[in-house]
């Protein structure tokens, strides 16, 4: 009786919730080691030669990784505002060309220190500036021994280092989400709200990938707005789409702690539709055909929510904030 | 104004009864409504340390209370576009009256006391016109219903009441329709104010932001060491720096406050509470899971990090917390200390009975 007593306390300690292991070694955090191999791997092409040609190819196996953590938006990615410094979009303000502009009309010697170009607005560093830099053709022509070459290495030393960071920070937050509820355990202090945190970057992934990545490049039927689309000077709009859906589903096959026959459907119906979309930069909003093939994409992926809730959400107990949804 | 007529009547009609205070409801230090793990709706009742000390079940979502200065009185209001509110003796968890709001309007959340306790104000919209409204209710007449005074502005949010029975008004300048929920029909046009309203007078003070922030909805209120600090939460595109705290003496211009770009978004446009305590003003930021905290003159002083939290209240020189998740917190200067976790989801304000 007494050892059937300690089990039973063993377990109400600590009701791992398996769907949170899982989702942290196989998404989590093999994504966030992934993320930070492609950024080392980014600055090491750059300090060996800076030029835009050469650098693309790296560019974008870095951003392909950034879409397989892009939607993890908490713990570590929240600190000293990483995801920001690594993915300043959307842009509403245009400080992105605006920042980028600057330094390079300043000449600012800022680039030459890793720790100096940290203090650089996140409007001026990541994905978005260093697509100006490489993509935007009034930029790229830039050759060995411009300020644009340096600027384009310290870019690159900047992600690798936000990279290396949040793949290490993230080991120590993994434990902090399995141990959930425990005593002493002050990040996660109930025992669902890690599971409530992945769940919540789940939903509020295919949110942002409906409203944001197709919303603003659709913007209304009267005044389209294909120049909002996500990362078009480098031809990445449609691709982001895709992977940002991929790695959402294996977030949701991870820590779902069952079958998920639904949501997996669900998923497939929207890449489906994502595959076939022959419009990389959603250039086609602006006729009525283009517009709707976009808007049924859209569609599809508002249409994931409601299985996700409720093959994942519902048995695991959890939903999206309370308060943070309620909007008053 | 007859109003004034009518409710002095009423207040003179009420005899000087023996009567219970707040020690009487275990006198709870804070009153919070929150979602119970079945799924229904309660108000509570909290010590300083977070412990439960009266639980009274509610029909329906509550948003805010109204906490009477004196007795062991509370009103708990319903979620925005309700048209409930629940007056409750906290000394004997009973219901003392329901109000309804009358034909034509809704409430907004929130409520506040003045005349020493006789007078409840809540904010409501005139549905036919979207215009805001104050419904005056009289306490000691079973809290009849005894008229309705203008907000100031369209959609009154949180209302508070200052020295010399002055009121405070939130109004968000978002006009909706409740057959429409909460879907918001004015966003190009709209003008949030801050307005100073009294009963005899009428508004008195009304201060806007500039054309830049238009879109820049002020909802929440708090008032101490002669300063109003009212939070905002920004209707223009997302993501956005836009500010969300500003503060305003009567009679002077409105201060806005504003941390660094990256705090600055993380809050994700959206305070949903604040308060005052020592010296300082915190807002809440659920969906940013962030509490900013800045001095009274307006320097950002410290972010604090909690997923889903939106209660705060003043205690002492430092600030309560609560979250969706259970969770109560106290801040000791610029750090976050778990006071307690309850197995249920905090609505979004915490409210500070007394002082």
């Amino acid at each position: 009786m007494r050892q059937a007593l300690a089990v039973l306390s063993l377990c109400l300690a600590s009701p791992a919730i398996a769907g949170v292991d899982a989702a942290l070694e196989e998404h989590v955090l093999p994504e966030m080691d992934r993320f930070a191999t492609a950024t080392e791997d980014l600055a090491g092409v750059a300090e060996t030669d800076c030029r835009a040609e050469v650098l693309r190819p790296a560019y974008h196996d870095a951003f392909d990784a950034w879409l397989g953590v892009s939607h993890l938006r908490f713990g570590p990615m929240e600190e000293g505002g990483r995801a920001l410094a690594i993915a300043f979009w959307p842009d509403n303000r245009g400080m992105v060309g605006r920042t980028v502009a600057r330094l390079i009309t300043d000449e600012d010697p800022v680039v030459q220190s890793v720790r100096d170009f940290a203090e650089v607005s996140v409007a001026g560093r990541g994905l978005y500036a260093m697509e100006r830099l490489l993509y935007d053709p009034t930029l790229a022509a830039y050759g060995h021994g411009d300020y644009s070459c340096a600027l384009a290495v310290a870019m690159a030393r900047d992600l690798a280092r936000l990279g290396r960071g949040l793949a290490r920070d993230w080991q120590a937050h993994a434990r902090s989400m399995e141990t959930a509820g425990d005593q002493g355990n002050v990040t996660y202090i109930g025992p669902r709200e890690a599971a409530q945190a992945l769940y919540t970057a789940l939903v509020s992934g295919l949110k942002f990938t409906a409203d944001q990545r197709l919303g603003l490049p659709l913007g209304t039927f009267d005044r389209p707005r294909p120049n909002l689309a996500e990362a078009r000077r480098s031809g990445r709009s449609l691709r982001n789409v895709i992977l940002s859906l991929q790695a959402l589903e294996g977030l949701a096959t991870a820590l779902a702690d069952r079958p998920i026959p639904e949501t997996t459907a669900a998923f497939a119906r929207a890449l489906e539709v994502a595959r076939a979309l022959e419009d990389p930069v959603f250039a086609g909003v602006t006729d009525p055909t283009g517009r709707l093939e976009v808007e049924i994409l859209q569609q599809r992926i508002e249409a994931l929510v409601a299985p996700v809730t409720n093959e994942i959400g519902v048995p695991l107990g959890v939903s999206t904030g309370f308060n943070a949804t309620d909007g008053d | 104004m007859s109003t004034r007529r009518e409710f002095m009547t009423a207040l003179a009609a009420a005899s000087a009864l023996p009567s219970l205070s707040w020690a009487d409801a275990g006198s709870p230090a804070f009153l919070a409504a929150a979602r119970e793990p079945d799924g229904t709706y309660a108000l509570f009742g909290l010590d300083r340390t977070g412990a439960d000390v009266l639980r009274i079940p509610l029909p329906d979502r509550g948003h805010a209370a109204a906490a009477h200065p004196r007795m062991p009185e509370a009103v708990a209001i319903a979620r925005r576009p309700g048209t409930f509110a629940m007056v409750i003796d906290c000394a004997t968890g009973r219901l003392l009256h329901r109000l309804n709001a009358p034909a034509g309007r809704h409430l907004y959340g929130h409520g506040a006391f003045i005349e020493e306790g006789a007078v409840l104000c809540t904010t409501e919209n005139d549905i036919e016109t979207g215009e805001g409204r104050i419904g005056l209710w009289a306490r000691d007449a079973g809290y009849r219903r005894i008229g309705e005074i203008p907000s100031g502005g369209i959609g009154p949010h949180e209302i508070i009441a200052l020295p010399g029975d002055v009121l405070a008004v939130a109004n968000g300048g978002i006009r909706t329709h409740p057959d429409n929920g909460r879907e918001k029909q004015n966003l190009d046009t709209m003008h949030p104010n801050l307005s100073y309203v009294t009963l005899a007078g009428g508004v008195k003070e009304s201060v806007a932001l500039g054309p830049e922030l238009h879109k820049a909805s002020i909802r929440h209120l708090a008032a101490g060491d002669g300063v109003v600090a009212f939070a905002m939460q920004w209707q223009g595109p997302m993501p956005d720096p836009a500010p969300l705290l500003g503060f305003h003496r009567l009679g002077g211009a409105p201060v806005l406050c504003a941390a660094d770009l990256t705090e600055q978004i993380a809050m994700d446009g959206y305070a949903g509470s604040v308060a005052i305590a020592g010296g300082r003003a915190a807002i809440t930021s659920p969906r940013g899971g962030r509490v900013h905290i800045y001095s009274l003159e307006g320097d950002f002083l410290a972010t604090l990090r909690r997923r889903d939290v939106c209660g705060i209240a003043p205690d002492g020189a430092n600030f309560v917390l609560t979250d969706g998740m259970g969770g109560i917190f106290s801040t000791i200067r610029t750090t976050l200390r778990l006071e307690r976790r309850a197995e249920r989801a905090w609505d979004n304000h915490l409210v500070r009975i007394g002082g």
